[in-house]
């Protein structure tokens, strides 16, 4: 083939799977079909699920795979999608940097459209530097951390971390946005605007989310997002370079590569072309040995060489390549650092105790200790939520919890019968069930507490029950007794009490979402009762 | 008309036209006026029963069979109106659990709706459960894809505040598709509540409204009739299909459900209410907001205040 050729191959590609990253993203959600089918609707026998292979990336991504298999023991779904990635990379070297990853795609375009660096400087911010072996103390921290029993990949695989911040900061942040731009123009008196208004908040709605999607700690996983994207004025690719765990890994594989770079010291002018275009500072120039570990196989130099010094070949005969410079150091500290963080994650008691009143986790979630093993803090789960309930953890699930989903009940709740977000956990780390599963066992994600001093009628202050109306199990969990109280004037009021019968809440939190006492709701859920831990429980009979 | 006309004759024809109105008006104006000439003339008060009793009838049927008795769906819309219904879909549950309008009653009153010249029906409630699974969960998705009527997905956009002059609620947020609508038919489900005794037609409006819904069970008696005479539908049709027992008005349990095979229809939302509360062996004396209904003029507790008729299948 043809360097253009290839280099063509290679756009198209990018764009494609950039385009089904994103086309899959904007599917993580309660889908279309759903309100159209009866048959789902009217027996309840079927489960609602997203229609699109919302995991598919995350099942191409070896790192999700290892770590799983390390740290949970698990086999996740679709795994072989991984082993064949693994296996590709074996002959083919870093195809899936440079053909596939969405989060490599989008640093190569910031580095295109506004290339920082140029001429010189561009050149000498293409040299191999020492920096690029920091990805393999990642990579070899990350692995270990997770033998050790805490799954920490998740913050840096550029799948989850690409998934987490267009889900949970930029989405959000252009959807809010264009849905305020909608309502100003809709409440316009002028009806054309008015219609205009409707029309484009239908069209946004879909890809937006309805309503005003937003989740905590957004902000800090947009900046560093942000972050990431400016480090390419640094060098061009600088995450794919220096600190990509799962550029690391396929480097390390790359190593016995059919694909070689072949240069003719001979026909090499020094130009420094292909030094220019090098995306992944792979020592393309003649004299020194190419680095098929660092090669993220854009083929650049390649179609730039004007005197055909530097070929592409595909060799049937195993050569090995060099050895991917990983240096005794940072494996060591790699070493180290993974044997570390597990118990630097225990620090703060968080693991140890039995659980935090803030931290409720999804249904279905696995025990905490196996939900730390196998949870990659990807947000599919949180953007899938047709309530927003689930957000990314900031201190409730401790340091080690970071980023992990929890659900808080003043920003939506659980309906009683989705079962979304564990049919979308790429890991198991929300188990996937059932609505009947989820009624009838019951699973319990807490348990609701009444706030006497704040609720409505046992502080004296009138009528309300609205915890009672919305309790959704039957019979309720919470229910009425009637009582007679004195108010200030003197005058007696018959009010109805609200009371919950532990046995029967499953910690929805419809009750804390709806309660009219805002701020501190009256009636609130803490994770204590939650069926995933045996420790975590209030009653002897349950 | 080829010479172009003067001014002066404008001027002329002008005063000529509006004064033969003006004469044409005044001939027209009763000796009597009463005391409120602008008011509405009063429309005769009915309510239709139907009631299937055959086994495996047919809940369309049915439902065509009383619009028939009240005169046809014609009777109500006209040709070219936009239709707002109504339906109670605020909860995300299957039709089975009669926590929300019964699908087959929706789908056959869209029908009639468009059959009656209809240009546009909308469907719209503003649920309690997330919307998107309030539609796919109760069949309402459905019917609106089947019948071809919109699905209103409730929206911040869609929510105005005004005015409602009503005791209790003065400024209140409402959900905009019911106010543009030429016709609204209220379509409820017949359920028990845990504060007001029963959720019928007048309750129904709750779901009409944004804002802090929450806070109207403070004074939910005054809110419900409040909201009543705000919206004031052309009619009332009350899904007793199936109905909520206990454990209302969200349920859960087909043991919460009992089947009454029944559909009211009224004109007067009153009557329509207290014809229901019936079904549940409620007295509409002890409902609070049907009495504060019929004191501020709403309509009739008294079934001998409208005209009666029961339909049999």
């Amino acid at each position: 083939m043809k360097p253009k050729q290839l280099i063509w191959l290679r756009r198209i590609s990018q764009g494609f799977f950039l385009a089904l990253f994103l086309l899959l993203l904007i599917q993580t959600r309660f889908p279309d079909a759903a309100y159209q089918e009866y048959s789902l609707a009217v027996t309840g026998e079927q489960d609602i699920r997203v229609g699109y292979p919302a995991t598919f990336f995350f099942q191409l991504d070896p790192l999700i795979w290892l770590t799983s298999l390390l740290s949970g023991h698990v086999w996740i779904q679709g795994f072989f999608w991984a082993v064949a990635a693994l296996l590709l990379t074996l002959f083919l070297g870093r195809f899936f940097c440079g053909f596939v990853c969405p989060l490599g795609t989008i640093h190569h375009m910031v580095g295109v459209v506004r290339p920082a660096l140029k001429g010189k400087a561009l050149i000498k911010a293409n040299q191999k530097r020492g920096s690029q072996k920091i990805k393999y103390f990642l990579l070899v921290a990350v692995l270990v951390s997770a033998l050790v029993g805490l799954n920490i990949v998740g913050i840096l695989d550029p799948i989850s971390l690409l998934f987490r911040s267009l889900a949970l900061a930029v989405f959000p942040a252009v959807g809010n946005g264009i849905k305020a731009a909608c309502d100003v123009i809709a409440a316009s008196d002028i009806k054309p605007f008015n219609l205009l208004g409707y029309a484009a908040e239908e069209i946004a709605s879909p890809i937006f989310g309805y309503g005003y999607p937003a989740f905590q700690t957004g902000w800090l996983i947009g900046a560093l997002f942000l972050v990431i994207l400016f480090l390419n004025r640094i060098r061009p690719r600088f995450w794919c370079r220096t600190l990509c765990p799962l550029g690391a890994l396929f480097g390390v594989l790359s190593r016995f590569s059919m694909v070689r770079l072949e240069k003719k010291p001979e026909a090499c002018t020094d130009c420094q072309k292909c030094a220019l275009a090098c995306q992944g500072a792979a020592s393309p120039g003649p004299g020194v040995d190419w680095d098929s570990s660092e090669c993220l196989l854009c083929f650049n130099c390649f179609a730039r060489c004007p005197e055909d010094a530097l070929t592409f070949r595909f060799r049937w005969f195993p050569a090995q390549n060099r050895g991917p410079d990983m240096g005794r150091r940072a494996v060591l500290a790699g070493l180290l650092a993974g044997v570390s963080i597990p118990f630097l994650g225990r620090l703060d008691g968080q693991i140890h105790k039995v659980s935090d009143p803030r931290l409720i986790r999804p249904p279905g979630a696995v025990e905490e200790r196996d939900f730390l093993r196998l949870c990659q803090r990807c947000g599919l789960c949180m953007k899938v939520c047709p309530t927003n309930v689930i957000n990314p953890a900031l201190a409730e699930a401790g340091m080690a919890g970071f980023w992990t989903p929890t659900l808080t009940m003043t920003l939506g709740y659980c309906e009683y019968t989705c079962t979304l977000c564990g049919s979308v956990c790429p890991t198991g780390a929300i188990a996937e069930i059932s609505g009947k599963e989820k009624v009838g066992r019951p699973i319990r994600i807490g348990s609701a507490y009444l706030d006497r001093g704040r609720c409505l009628p046992w502080s004296g202050n009138g009528p309300c029950i609205v915890c009672e109306e919305h309790c959704p199990t039957s019979p309720k969990a919470i229910y009425l007794r009637l009582d007679v109280q004195t108010r200030q004037d003197g005058a007696k009021v018959t009010v109805q009490l609200p009371y919950v019968d532990l046995k029967r809440c499953v910690g929805c939190g419809i009750c804390e979402n709806k309660c009219p006492v805002k701020g501190r709701p009256a009636i609130r859920v803490m994770a204590a009762g939650e069926t995933r831990s045996v420790r975590n429980q209030i009653l002897l009979d349950i | 008309m080829d010479d172009p006309i003067t001014r002066r004759e404008a001027i002329k024809k002008g005063l000529c036209l509006s004064g033969s109105l003006a004469l044409a008006c005044a001939a027209g104006w009763p000796v009597h006026a009463p005391s409120e000439a602008w008011a509405l003339k009063k429309e005769e008060g009915f309510l239709i029963e139907g009631v299937g009793q055959a086994p495996g009838y047919s809940v369309q049927e049915l439902t065509e069979k009383v619009f028939d008795a009240a005169g046809g769906m014609k009777r109500f819309v006209s040709k070219g109106d936009v239709v707002v219904v109504k339906p109670n879909i605020s909860w995300a549950r299957a039709p089975n659990l009669a926590a929300s309008t019964n699908p087959e009653v929706l789908e056959a009153v869209i029908h009639l709706a468009f059959n009656a010249g209809a240009k546009k029906v909308r469907i719209a409630d503003n649920t309690i459960h997330n919307a998107e699974r309030c539609f796919a969960l109760t069949g309402a998705g459905m019917v609106a894809k089947k019948t071809g009527a919109d699905l209103i997905h409730p929206r911040s956009s869609l929510m105005r505040d005004m005015k409602m002059q009503g005791h209790r609620l003065d400024i209140w947020p409402v959900f905009v598709p019911l106010i543009e609508a030429d016709k609204v038919i209220n379509l409820p489900v017949a359920k028990v509540h845990g504060l007001c005794e029963l959720t019928l037609g007048m309750k129904n409006w709750i779901g009409g409204v944004g804002g802090r819904r929450n806070a109207l069970h403070q004074d939910i008696h005054q809110s419900i009739v409040d909201l009543a005479r705000f919206f004031r539908p052309t009619v009332t049709l009350i899904d007793a299909i199936r109905i909520m027992v206990k454990n209302g008005p969200s349920g859960g349990s087909e043991a919460d459900v009992a089947a009454m095979n029944r559909l009211i229809l009224s004109n007067d939302a009153v009557a329509a209410d207290a014809r229901a509360a019936g079904l549940f062996h409620v007295a509409p004396a002890s409902v609070g907001y049907m009495v504060l209904a019929e004191k501020q003029g709403l309509g009739s507790l008294d079934m001998s205040a409208v005209t009666l008729k029961e339909v049999i299948l």
